[in-house]
């Protein structure tokens, strides 16, 4: 008892720090880089998404983007069709992409390995048809329109003039920092330790008396929360509409969560920071060479497809995991 | 009744290039227990190559045969660089619980796919370009009528026909095709009996090469070429793949031909929007209510 209180004020602390330092961050940078660190915030929870289902449960999913569309739109709709405000909207694209999740899992709980992957692929695949089929009220192509509007009164007033960008990234921190202290929770609970067994032995964690599918399940459950949670952010930066949530998107929260680490919660945040500030990184190193536009646009492409084997097969714990084992040497 | 029979026909040479993706998923979930998310990319590739070789001026078939010898080779070299080093340490660290073993492939394979199509953008630029076809992509006319077919259709269901013969003579009358048979059966008697079981596995690599080659070099004509464009077919191939039951080649083959009928169904009598949405239900459906596939054994596992 002793023991998880002090995990839990840890946990505290560490949502906290991570909390301040975006702020303080946040109020010294460009809007560019502020919007880029709001993208950081979003996708970290969706990171979280994949840390939780493929790291802690072992199930693999390539349709994490379509949750989070699910999600977006849950939000968009919400919004435009009830007229309420944002945070209704999130609480709803929650709700919404967890049921979605639910559907998913009771697929998924029957499924393996590749058999899932290719299954959660053609799902990605086949919503925007979904966007295009019922266009009166999903929008079709273009999408819906959707904001995170204007700041609130009170936060202008103490901390002054707050650009679009910076409150992008002050609505999403405090979401993204409960997202952070549910799963560093779920992490060290009864529920995480069941689903570290099912991950490691299937059979085994069934014999200890483990309810291996509704634990499946579960899994699918909060994990699809999380990508809802995170695709209604990302979605409420202009557009909810199939070209903000392309297949590449799933790939790129998977590639985050893989070089980063898979297993760790600091991983995650590794990894989301590195999938979207390595693009720029490396236009900024090659920029002396000069590489043309052919090159130069599809560079990250290769780079990260790079990493992504480099970790796979040298490195499979992922940064995270080399830190930790070179502080522990 | 002749939108039946355009659909009918349309079905069926799509289904075709279907079967043959599929198969080479097959050959390579049998020989490595991999499901391989980068063969369309691999295709591409060569298709990429042959298409270059045509530009600058060497003829069809040369450029074909090349085409064919460069997705074997690169089937080859994705098992000898990537999906043998990550076995060979499939017991330690993050991959030893048995979830994983058969999730780090599939992530290993998703990086081959983006090394590919970057690669592909790089050396042939961004812009889609078209493929020839060897024969007339004229409708054949017999006996004073229009078929609803062409000659390339034709031509298509010639090529895959002689292949699935080629191969179901390969497994059933060679020693090598029996080695891999005995290898996908029990790597560990196979390994016992005499047959070095890792080249087993990397010619099951370049055969999936060939024929998931020969399916880019057979269907870009009819769509054109870019890096993604192989992608949607990988897809389709998976889906039939898995209905054929993922085990078996006869299956698979089987499985194509019905995913072709079925896309054509939607294409020609819905809308081709809704291609995917078809194909999300129609696997659902099979893997709930057979989750073998028609043609799968039992899975049983081992405690």
């Amino acid at each position: 008892m002793f023991k998880y209180k002090r995990t839990g004020i840890r946990n505290l602390a560490i949502a906290l720090i991570f909390t301040v330092a975006i702020i303080a961050l946040g109020a010294i940078l460009d809007p560019y880089n502020q919007g880029q660190l709001a993208v950081v915030s979003m996708l970290f929870i969706g990171v979280l998404s994949v840390t939780l289902l493929t790291g802690t449960s072992g199930q693999i999913s390539l349709g994490q983007g379509a949750l989070m569309a699910v999600g977006g739109y849950a939000s968009a709709l919400t919004i435009l069709n009830l007229g309420l405000s944002i945070w209704f909207a999130l609480v709803m694209a929650i709700i919404v992409s967890a049921l979605a999740g639910l559907l998913l899992g009771f697929a998924a709980a029957r499924l393996t390995g590749p058999y899932l992957a290719g299954t959660t692929l053609v799902l990605a695949l086949a919503l925007p048809s979904l966007a295009i089929r019922f266009e009166s009220v999903l929008g079709g192509d273009v999408g819906l329109n959707v904001d995170f509007g204007n700041p609130p009164a009170w936060l202008v007033s103490a901390f002054g003039e707050i650009g679009y960008e910076q409150w992008q990234l002050y609505a999403t921190v405090p979401l993204t920092c409960l997202a952070l202290l549910a799963t560093a929770n779920i992490l060290s609970s009864r529920t995480g330790r069941m689903w570290r067994a099912i991950r490691d032995h299937e059979s085994a964690a069934s014999l200890m008396g483990i309810n291996v599918s509704n634990n499946k399940i579960f899994t699918f459950v909060v994990s699809s929360g999380f990508a809802g949670l995170s695709g209604a952010l990302y979605g409420l930066r202009g557009i909810v509409g199939p070209s903000v949530y392309p297949i590449s998107l799933s790939l790129l929260l998977l590639t985050g969560a893989i070089l980063g680490g898979l297993r760790s919660i600091a991983g995650a945040l590794i990894g989301s920071a590195l999938v979207v500030f390595l693009p720029d990184l490396i236009e900024w190193a090659t920029r002396p060479l000069a590489l043309s536009e052919q090159i130069g646009n599809y560079l990250p492409g290769l780079i990260g497809g790079v990493l992504l084997h480099l970790t796979v097969i040298l490195n499979p714990g992922g940064i995270a995991h080399a830190l930790h084992r070179h502080k522990n040497k | 009744m002749d939108t039946a029979l355009t659909t009918l026909f349309l079905g069926t040479t799509r289904g075709a290039v279907f079967a043959l993706v599929a198969m080479g998923l097959v050959l390579v979930w049998r020989g490595a227990g991999i499901v391989n998310f980068a063969q369309m990319g691999q295709a591409m590739f060569s298709t990429y190559i042959a298409s270059s070789l045509i530009i600058s001026g060497h003829g069809y078939w040369f450029a074909f045969a090349t085409a064919l010898i460069a997705g074997a080779l690169l089937g080859a070299l994705v098992d000898v660089a990537v999906m043998r080093p990550l076995t060979k340490r499939s017991h330690s660290g993050i991959l030893a619980s048995e979830s994983m073993r058969a999730t780090v492939p599939v992530i290993a394979s998703l990086g081959i796919l983006g090394i590919l199509q970057s690669l592909a953008g790089m050396l042939w630029a961004a812009e889609e370009r078209g493929f020839p076809s060897p024969v007339s992509d004229v409708a054949v006319k017999a006996f004073g009528k229009t078929a609803p077919f062409t000659n390339f259709d034709l031509f298509i269901i010639i090529v895959v026909l002689l292949t699935l013969a080629a191969t179901t003579l390969f497994f059933t009358k060679t020693g090598m095709g029996l080695a891999m048979r005995a290898t996908a059966l029990n790597p560990e008697v196979a390994r016992l009996s005499g047959i070095r079981i890792g080249r087993v596995r990397t010619l099951s690599w370049a055969i999936s090469g060939v024929a998931s080659s020969l399916a880019g070099l057979l269907i870009t004509p009819s769509a054109n070429l870019s890096p993604n464009t192989l992608d949607l077919i990988l897809i389709v191939g998976f889906t039939a793949a898995v209905v054929g039951g993922l085990e078996s080649l006869p299956g698979s083959v089987v499985g194509g031909f019905i995913l072709g009928l079925l896309i054509a169904v939607v294409n020609v009598y819905d809308a081709p929007d809704d291609v995917f949405l078809a194909l999300l239900i129609f696997l659902l459906v099979v893997l709930i209510v057979k989750p073998g596939g028609l043609f799968g054994s039992k899975r049983v596992r081992n405690v």
